[in-house]
């Protein structure tokens, strides 16, 4: 398949794109990047990210929270290029909020609802309890999907460690809600005697009575009303999570890894891809994440050397040419400092070359979406900005200086390099 | 190194018995705390760093190539040791010291109902590593000292950094009376202690972690009560040019495209990458004198290694930098 086939079959096929990655990468301005040109591409999209930088959020326009989409401005998204049709909504998701939404939700009552969010251990233990609001924020992408209003979410994850708590999030909340001891401690009455410690088999009894020395009792009878006020929502919960999960890891999403080359980003990205086989996370592709690449035509210079004395000399003769009659000019080390430069940006594309192999190798690149976007010379804060990433994404930068520029060059070889370590 | 030597605070890193790092992802915080407990080592200090999560790489940095530490721990140079704080085999340990006897708690751990409370169970975990570091702050030698001089702890990424530190917080306003609520207290008391304990934030000098770090900061002064005397400023980008000569790149593009340069590369190509440096070397300077601006503290900054962070000689060097050995042996 060629990347734009790949990028069709993103764009225009799916209902889901979920960017994941390391923190740091750049996964917030790619998701958005990959919304504008879905936009562009005529579709309806909304982009959900979850930490967005402030300028971006408000480029995107949601500065403030809400927890609800908010359409960006038509007629900017005109200037855009993206036709009539397309349009782009984004929201910056409240995952304590959608959390609670989904108490209420999913509540046998409205006693039973209040009894849970008023609860101290809710109140305090909500954001870590077993990935629960990872959980929350894929259930929203559900609702979002089932809605209509949008042909494409993509969305925006939490940072590698905790990004695939959503997958298993739901079943451990249920495990743990149908456990014997959590039944216990919701159902203390059940048996004879304070928490029935006779009814059930040795290990059961000692933890219980474990748990109790240690944390007093008034500790395990906040617990117990915790869980007793989650007991009655646990069916509504589990054929819910079983519908998020068919939607998340089926044919009509995609996983996109957003890595950064540096080498520790880029070694944590290949641990991370061993996570997500063991979830068996369909990989749809990957954005490697600010590149440098080498200014010049041809291959990056093989070797970080000091420049021989007499290349120093024409350096400096140049340099001090071009500075005219000013004695005091330091020629020697404004040449030296010129290679010192040189030297040391060659040994950084070259280091990032070698990452990005591996990271092709590894992700067998040829048969992904895999693209490479350099790094910008400016922090990316607006829409335009987010529609030059787009292009670098999806189009290989073109436009960015049409044939002969010596970006489109370098990324043209850059894309064949990592063909063939991967056909290797 | 040091951004002037008039704002970092006299008192070393050194001085310390637990330095907790945290940072947001991707700047470099595991970088800071194989340096710091490298420099620390190199200095004579006996050391033990922390890993807390499962997949950081702390052992790689200091020992390339090896196998990850587990909760027994490891020697990985001359007074350095590593380990990594599994929650599950710290509360293990921690149930045999209340109980006294193992093989009650095995029965315990191996008990699945047990098991899938704890996996679900919110907050212990951050409170058993804590009580696992706070119990190795106590542990002494044969003569009576301290095992370790100083502790420093891979923290987790900010966000989470802020809720692990704050769960002993939690957990004293949260339980009324019993054995867990007397080690939340120890903990807390440790980790307000300011002649013991220091929270030393990474950041990096681009609009994201600035804003991060600033509100970590913020955070942290209004909640938990950890000490801090400076953030640490990574991968910052040194003076590329030398004096009077800082439109260098500026000059370099100015430069006839056919001029001979013998086996370089073309002018266009120097001042490209000239002009790279400058750029990031500009955009550093800016967002460093925000986070000092924003946090109220010290900047303390590392430099920026085109040869990358994750060699044993670039740790070293940025154990000179963090510590100022080098500064300190030239004088």
């Amino acid at each position: 398949m060629t990347p734009e086939a790949f990028a069709r079959s993103i764009l225009e096929q799916r209902r889901i794109a979920v960017c994941v990655g390391c923190g740091g990468v750049g996964k917030t301005t790619v998701a958005a990047a990959i919304g504008v040109e879905a936009a562009r591409r005529g579709r309806r999209v909304l982009v959900m990210t979850i930490d967005p930088a402030r300028r971006l959020a408000d480029a995107l326009g949601v500065g403030a929270l809400g927890n609800e989409p908010r359409a960006v401005d038509p007629e900017v998204l005109a200037r855009l290029g993206v036709p009539e049709g397309g349009a782009l909504s984004a929201m910056m998701l409240d995952m304590k909020r959608t959390f609670d939404d989904l108490v209420t939700r999913f509540a046998e009552s409205d006693a039973a609802r209040d009894r849970i969010l008023e609860n101290p251990i809710y109140q305090h233990a909500s954001d870590a309890l077993a990935g629960s609001v990872e959980y929350s924020a894929m259930e929203k992408v559900y609702e979002l999907c089932q809605r209509e209003d949008y042909d494409l979410v993509v969305v925006d994850t939490p940072p590698a460690q905790h990004a695939l708590d959503f997958l298993e999030a739901p079943e451990r909340l249920l495990e743990f809600l149908d456990s014997r001891l959590v039944q216990l401690l919701i159902h203390p009455a059940m048996a004879a005697g304070r928490f029935g410690f006779r009814l059930f088999q040795r290990g059961t009894r000692r933890a219980l009575q474990l748990i109790e020395r240690i944390s007093g009792i008034g500790f395990l009878e906040d617990i117990s009303e915790f869980l007793l006020a989650f007991e009655g929502m646990s069916e509504g919960f589990r054929s819910r999570a079983t519908q998020v999960r068919q939607l998340l890891l089926g044919s009509d999403s995609a996983f996109i890894l957003v890595t950064g080359v540096g080498s520790e980003a880029a070694k944590q990205s290949l641990e991370f891809l061993d996570r997500l086989e063991s979830f068996h996370v369909p990989l749809e592709g990957v954005v490697a994440n600010r590149v440098h690449r080498w200014p010049g035509a041809g291959p990056v210079p093989d070797a970080a050397r000091i420049a021989p004395e007499d290349e120093v000399e024409a350096l400096r003769t140049a340099l001090a040419v071009d500075a005219g009659p000013d004695e005091g000019f330091p020629a020697d080390a404004a040449a030296r400092a010129a290679i010192a430069a040189a030297n040391g940006y060659a040994a950084l594309v070259r280091r990032e070359e070698r990452e990005m192999r591996a990271l092709a190798q590894r992700t067998n690149a040829a048969r992904r979406f895999w693209s490479a976007v350099p790094e910008l010379p400016k922090d990316v804060h607006d829409l335009q900005g987010l529609e030059q990433v787009a292009r670098h994404v999806f189009r290989g930068g073109e436009e960015a200086g049409g044939p002969g520029d010596p970006d489109a060059t370098s990324g043209a070889r850059a894309g064949g390099t990592l063909g063939e370590a991967a056909a290797d | 190194m040091v951004s002037s030597p008039s704002t970092i605070p006299s008192r070393s890193l050194l001085d310390r018995r637990l330095v907790i790092v945290t940072g947001k992802g991707g700047t470099g915080k595991t970088t800071v705390v194989a340096a710091l407990a490298l420099g620390a080592a190199r200095a004579g200090r006996r050391v033990l760093g922390v890993e807390m999560e499962r997949g950081e790489h702390l052992h790689r940095l200091l020992e390339p190539g090896s196998a990850p530490v587990g909760y027994e721990g490891r020697d990985v140079a001359p007074n350095l040791r590593l380990m990594r704080i599994d929650p599950f085999e710290a509360l293990a340990e921690y149930l045999a010291l209340q109980v006294g006897v193992r093989s009650v708690v095995d029965l315990v751990m191996r008990n699945r109902g047990f098991r899938q409370l704890m996996m679900a169970a919110p907050g212990w975990r951050e409170l058993i590593i804590l009580g696992k570091v706070w119990h190795l702050e106590q542990m002494r030698d044969a003569s009576g000292d301290p095992l370790y001089d100083l502790i420093v702890v891979d923290a987790p990424a900010t966000g989470h950094g802020v809720t692990f530190l704050d769960v002993p917080r939690v957990v004293v306003s949260a339980v009324r009376t019993g054995p867990l609520r007397r080690n939340a207290e120890l903990v807390e008391g440790m980790i307000e202690d300011a002649e013991r304990t220091l929270l030393l934030p990474v950041s990096l000098a681009e609009e994201l972690p600035t804003r991060e770090t600033a509100e970590l900061v913020e955070r942290l002064r209004n909640g938990v009560g950890i000490p801090l005397d400076r953030v640490v400023v990574n991968a910052v980008t040194e003076p590329p040019f030398p004096a009077g000569v800082e439109d260098l790149d500026l000059r370099l593009a100015r430069l006839p495209s056919d001029a001979r340069l013998g086996g370089l590369p073309a002018p266009a190509v120097l001042a490209e990458c000239a002009s790279h440096l400058r750029a990031r070397f500009e955009l550093n300077r800016e967002y460093e004198a925000e986070i000092g601006e924003r946090t109220g503290l010290p900047v303390l900054r590392l430099p920026f290694l085109f040869e990358g962070a994750g060699t044993p000689e670039a740790i070293a060097r940025l154990a000179d930098a963090l510590l100022g050995t080098r500064e300190a042996a030239a004088a």
